[in-house]
């Protein structure tokens, strides 16, 4: 129980990261970025997604346009903003620090 | 067979089975109440819906089935996810502070009146809502407030028309302390339709409603004490019942115990009896049978119908109706049949009259002989030693002269002024009979007991009939002929069967209460003292 909450608390912070990481390579709507996101097993549902995203938009740091689509309804395909392009380096610049606390933390050794 | 209904999700058209889209409704509507909070809430759930859309159309072309099932959009949802994961998810949301997502909402319960489950106005259930106490107990204390000082009567008439009536669903979910969200919406309107769908009954109840509040307070009083009356009625009357089927079937057992006895199963001496006398012996058993067929059946009738008022059982099958009904048909009739034998018995009468001598006295006493003189059928039939019993004079009881099953009284006595100077006693014995000579037949049989002992006339309380002799009324009327100037002591006991003279009258406060004094004079007898 304990281990699970740790658990959800790093996979909540990189979320956002990653989804605005896969957005970067390109034009994508929500679908995709759940199936990648569930093959990274980072997602377990997706209407966790959606609300994210909507608040990404509204954050500026994504835009989207509507594609029809003949199998079904319309699909928002999402793109970063250059506000959303900026913010990425910044997490990107987070995440290097992290994963190098995280290295560090492992191979030191306690000084005797 | 299902019903199925056609949805706009997401702009597609999509067929779907009606269980699934109650499932379907109610999550989008968790979904909405979930993000209704946000300001995107209106975006995020279009986004939503075009997913599941999305799903479903991808679902009816995969599996090329034509509509949308339930498993399907448990499979959704399980996709989906429920709002509980949502909150799981995420934190950042700017979340309302008052309500937070997951948590049980603080549950305000309000005191309303329950008239859904109502007996008479709802105060009970209502209260038993707020209260968290069985409803049953409640009604249980305001009966018993009610009958045992009626102060309830008017509390419960003040509660009545103080707590407000639950109308709207989320008055009825405040008063149940149903959190008041829309997943207890669904719950609270799922359970309205499975009641509705399995008891069809209770849809006539929801009409009811519908009156009540048309009505004024008064009117929906009286009418709602004659459904109180109906339902405490069906109570009082099942109480009854169960009385009336334990004193029915005490009656069952005694005329059972009563048959016996009088059949002879053991030795009763009811026989005896002065009812039973009247029966002649040929078709006594007969007779008897069936008036205790005639008798038992309507109580055993009677028994079957309160144990079915009490206990809610069917009605016996027609066949065993019948049947008893027959029997007991049979029963009446051959009842009805002896007992028109029996009354034709007593058609005739005889009499025939003999005179005694009395030797003359001035004064004479009369009393009571209460010894009854044993025959030798007798002393067989009471299983008596005779040497026991030699000399001796074995005496009525007294305290008792005239116990039930005694024959009616059939001595008389008249005492008249005589035309000569001699005393005397006229015997008139009398009877009925089948025809005349029956009748006089059964006069003769007549045994009474009249004894002169000097002074003294003793005379006996009632006939003796020979045994086995049927009882047909027969009777001896006594006229004691005095000449003027006759005292005669009489024991206050003879008064009762003395005619047209009461010997109370002449009461006197003496030592010797036992007698009373009368004198014949030439107007009649008079009392010897005059008070």
């Amino acid at each position: 129980m304990i281990a699970e909450n740790t658990q959800t608390q790093m996979r909540k912070g990189i979320l956002e990261y990653c989804v605005l990481l896969i957005i970067s390579r390109g034009e994508i709507y929500a679908s995709d970025i759940i199936a990648e996101l569930k093959t990274a097993k980072l997602l377990v549902v997706e209407g966790t997604l959606y609300p994210l995203l909507t608040r990404l938009k509204n954050n500026g740091l994504l835009s989207y346009n509507w594609v029809e689509s003949t199998s079904g309804p319309p699909r928002k395909y999402y793109t970063l903003t250059p506000e959303g392009t900026s913010i990425l380096v910044q997490l990107d610049g987070t995440w290097q620090e992290l994963s190098f606390a995280i290295t560090q933390s492992k191979n030191q050794t306690n000084k005797p | 067979m299902k019903k199925t209904l056609n949805i706009n999700i997401g702009n597609s058209i999509i067929h779907i089975e009606e269980d699934a889209y109650e499932l379907l409704t109610g999550y989008l509507i968790e979904v909405k109440q979930h993000f209704g909070k946000s300001a995107d809430d209106f975006e995020i759930v279009s986004d939503i819906e075009n997913r599941i859309a999305e799903m479903f159309l991808e679902i009816l072309q995969s599996q090329q089935k034509p509509v949308i099932e339930l498993e399907d959009v448990q499979v959704v949802i399980g996709l989906m996810g429920s709002v509980e994961d949502f909150d799981n998810e995420q934190e950042d949301e700017p979340a309302d502070t008052n309500a937070t997502p997951g948590a049980t909402p603080f549950i305000e319960k309000k005191l309303y009146r329950d008239t859904d489950e109502a007996m008479v106005a709802g105060v009970c259930s209502g209260l038993s809502h707020y209260l968290k106490i069985d409803v049953s107990v409640l009604r249980v204390i305001t009966v018993l407030t009610v009958f045992l000082g009626g102060s309830g009567l008017l509390a419960y008439l003040i509660l009545w028309v103080a707590i407000p009536k639950a109308r709207t669903r989320s008055e009825k979910m405040a008063m149940k302390g149903e959190a008041i969200n829309l997943q207890g919406f669904k719950r609270n309107f799922e359970e309205e339709l499975s009641m509705l769908k399995d008891n069809l009954q209770q849809a006539g109840d929801h009409f009811e409603p519908l009156v009540k509040r048309s009505g004024s307070f008064i009117t929906e009083f009286g009418e709602v004490m004659g459904a109180f009356l109906q339902g405490a009625g069906k109570t009082i009357f099942k109480l009854i019942a169960i009385i009336m089927m334990i004193a029915a079937s005490l009656l069952f057992i005694a005329a059972f115990i009563s048959l016996a006895a009088i059949f002879g199963f053991w030795d009763s001496g009811t026989n005896e009896l002065f009812p039973f006398t009247i029966i002649d012996e040929s078709y006594f058993r007969t007779f008897l049978f069936a008036a205790f067929i005639t008798i038992i059946i309507p109580i055993l009738a009677l028994i079957l119908f309160s144990v079915r008022v009490a206990f809610n059982s069917k009605p016996a099958s027609k066949t065993f109706s019948y049947g008893l009904l027959l029997i007991w048909l049979a029963g009446l009739s051959v009842s009805i049949f002896f007992i028109a034998r029996i009354t034709y018995q007593f058609k005739e009468e005889a009499e025939f009259t003999q005179s005694v001598q009395l030797k003359p006295f001035a004064t004479y006493k009369l009393d009571i002989d209460r010894s009854r003189f044993f025959s030798k059928e007798d002393s067989l039939k009471y299983q008596l030693n005779a040497a026991d019993y030699a000399g001796k004079i074995i005496q009525h009881d007294s305290d008792h002269p005239d116990h039930p099953f005694a024959s009616p009284r059939n001595v008389s006595l008249r005492i008249e002024k005589s035309d000569s100077a001699t005393p005397s006693l006229i015997e008139s014995y009398r009877s009925q009979g089948l025809n005349f000579e029956v009748a006089l037949n059964n006069a003769k049989n007549i045994q009474y007991d009249f004894k002169q002992a000097d002074s003294v006339l003793s005379f006996s309380s009632a006939i003796h009939l020979k045994k086995n002799a049927n009882w047909r009324d027969q009777r001896v009327e006594l006229v004691l002929r005095v000449p003027v100037g006759t005292r005669l002591k009489i024991d206050h006991d003879l008064n009762r069967y003395i005619q047209s003279f009461s010997i109370w009258a002449c009461n006197e406060d003496d030592a010797n209460d036992e007698l009373y004094e009368v004198v014949m004079t030439a107007d009649g007898l008079r009392c010897r003292f005059e008070n």
